[in-house]
């Protein structure tokens, strides 16, 4: 079928050296710097054009097929609850998402309470954690420096990713209990799936091929 | 009252251009659907709730706008025009010489958040075929879906085609729950092989489902498709769905429309509801499908009549991003 460069999504945020690497490895390489002012940068083989847009964007970009592929976190695919196709996890942009609070609180059960305030950028993915498991949840939305809110006394918990901890640890916070595990995803739009089959199962392989262990 | 000049998320009005367009493409395709002797039935915009419920199936049972009438029945806005046609037919039409060619266009309604070029009310275009020859009629309406398109002026599109036949004769077999069913199909659907693979390590699936579940997910390409297919599973219900996939191209080929058919096997939505061929219909340049449709034989039973049967229908909203 048709043989046009697929458009790429891919954000600068906490995952984009690891992608760009991986791509890299995969023989994709960008034309130009992502730190120029460029928003769309071709590959050197004209085969993509990348777009760099905000991480919890990508999922947009891709479900409405403005973009035919992109690379998300699965933490911004979840809480998007976009309709796109995701064949691949990348085992790039490794970590977890948790539920942590201060450590003076960390042994109170929360189900003991009558409602747990928390404060996250994932209201969707905390709403339904909670509910599911029966309990009443407030929350408090963020969009960043979510380990502030407990220090000061916004939310009781939050729910966040964490890496390595230091971040949490930093902010006297501990881990209660893990959520899910989040890596980044290939996600792909549904109709350039089928459209564009060929270049894109052509991309799926590269990609497989060397996807970390 | 500020409800006086707000609008309610979901609804929209059309004026100018925008009208004149979508009645220029209802206009066309009516003209289309005419000329293969379909005729247009004008169903009621409510019905009771278990109409859309038994018709659908549980898959848009979330999305129903529902209410309850002076004497307690519980009423729903139409989400779909299937439910309502097949009602028609059972209980006024049941007797008229098949195939029953009928065709609609009207807003159905859906609780849901809009996206996608859709508002919650929006607009559907289609037909049904009810009675008729099983491969002749689904070839028809295929037929029907691309002289729309064209004389739309619409050269490139694609159509994706599938028999759900050959999923259910794979999962018929396995003991999966509701749940379970449902959280595979999700995941089939997504292409999302992690989630698959631990999904079917909770169940304890056997190695051979498992490898047959994940070759599914990418079981789409051209006729070729229908051979990996045969290959891989050997109940009776997938192979003959095969049959009947392969001779439904066939015939697609003899009118010399296949150079636009994909064969897609890895299609599992509407598993409640259809009992045959799947198709769903693409344009470069549009990220979502414009239309599909398929064969449900079992529908008209539940309003005690039964003639098997298969439609599709565009969406009107996707027609008209198309062109702009």
């Amino acid at each position: 079928m048709s043989k046009e460069a697929l458009t790429f999504a891919l954000s600068k945020g906490r995952i984009f050296d690891e992608a760009a690497a991986l791509l890299k490895k995969a023989g994709i390489e960008m034309t130009s710097d992502v730190n120029s002012r460029k928003l769309v940068i071709p590959d050197t083989q004209g085969r993509f054009r990348f777009f760099i847009v905000k991480p919890v964007d990508v999922p947009t970009y891709v479900e409405y097929g403005v973009a035919d592929v992109g690379i998300a976190g699965r933490d911004v695919l979840l809480e998007s609850n976009a309709d796109v196709h995701q064949p691949l996890d990348l085992r790039i942009g490794l970590c977890k998402m948790v539920v942590a609070s201060p450590k003076a609180t960390a042994k109170q059960n929360y189900k003991d309470l009558s409602a747990v305030r928390i404060a996250t950028k994932y209201p969707r993915v905390t709403t339904e954690y909670f509910t599911q498991r029966g309990v009443p949840v407030e929350i408090i939305p963020l969009s960043g420096s979510v380990e502030l809110a407990p220090l000061l006394g916004l939310s009781d918990r939050i729910v966040d990713l964490v890496a390595t901890g230091r971040t949490l640890a930093e902010n006297g916070l501990e881990v209660i209990e893990p959520i899910c595990d989040i890596s980044a995803r290939l996600v792909i739009n549904r109709a350039s799936y089928q459209i564009k089959r060929q270049s894109i199962s052509e991309l799926i392989q590269l990609l497989a091929a060397v996807i970390p262990l | 009252m500020k409800t006086l000049t707000q609008i309610p998320l979901g609804t929209q009005v059309l004026f100018g251009k925008a009208a004149k367009q979508r009645r220029r493409i209802e206009r066309t395709i009516f003209s289309v659907f005419e000329a293969w002797s379909y005729q247009e039935i004008i169903p009621p915009i409510f019905d009771y709730y278990d109409v859309f419920t038994k018709g659908m199936g549980l898959e848009l049972e979330d999305t129903l706008y529902r209410f309850i009438d002076r004497e307690g029945n519980i009423l729903a806005l139409r989400p779909e025009f299937t439910s309502l046609v097949a009602k028609s037919v059972a209980t006024r039409l049941a007797d008229h010489p098949k195939p029953l060619r009928l065709c609609y266009c009207g807003e159905v309604l859906r609780y849901e958040t809009p996206r996608g070029g859709r508002q919650r009310e929006f607009f559907q275009i289609g037909l049904e075929n009810i009675g008729g020859e099983h491969i002749r009629s689904d070839a028809e309406v295929i037929l029907v879906a691309i002289e729309s398109l064209k004389k739309l002026g619409i050269k490139k599109f694609q159509i994706n085609l599938g028999e759900i036949g050959y999923f259910a004769g794979i999962v018929e077999r396995i003991d999966f729950s509701r749940e379970d069913l449902l959280k595979i199909k999700t995941f089939i659907d997504l292409k999302d092989v992690v989630g698959l693979k631990s999904e079917m390590d909770r169940l304890n699936l056997s190695e051979r489902r498992r490898q047959i579940i994940l070759s599914l997910v990418h079981l789409t390409g051209d006729s070729s498709v229908i051979q990996t297919g045969r290959h891989l599973v050997s109940n009776e219900k997938s192979h003959q769905a095969l049959n009947n996939l392969e001779s439904l191209y066939e015939e697609l080929k003899s009118h010399k429309v296949d150079e636009s058919i994909t064969i897609d096997l890895s299609e599992v939505r509407g598993l409640d509801y259809y009992t045959g061929t799947i198709f769903k219909i693409y344009v470069p340049g549009l990220g979502f499908e414009i239309g599909g449709g398929g064969r449900y034989d079992n529908l008209l039973k539940n309003f005690g009549c039964d003639f098997p049967a298969v439609g599709f229908s565009f969406s009107l909203e996707r027609l008209m991003s198309l062109e702009s």
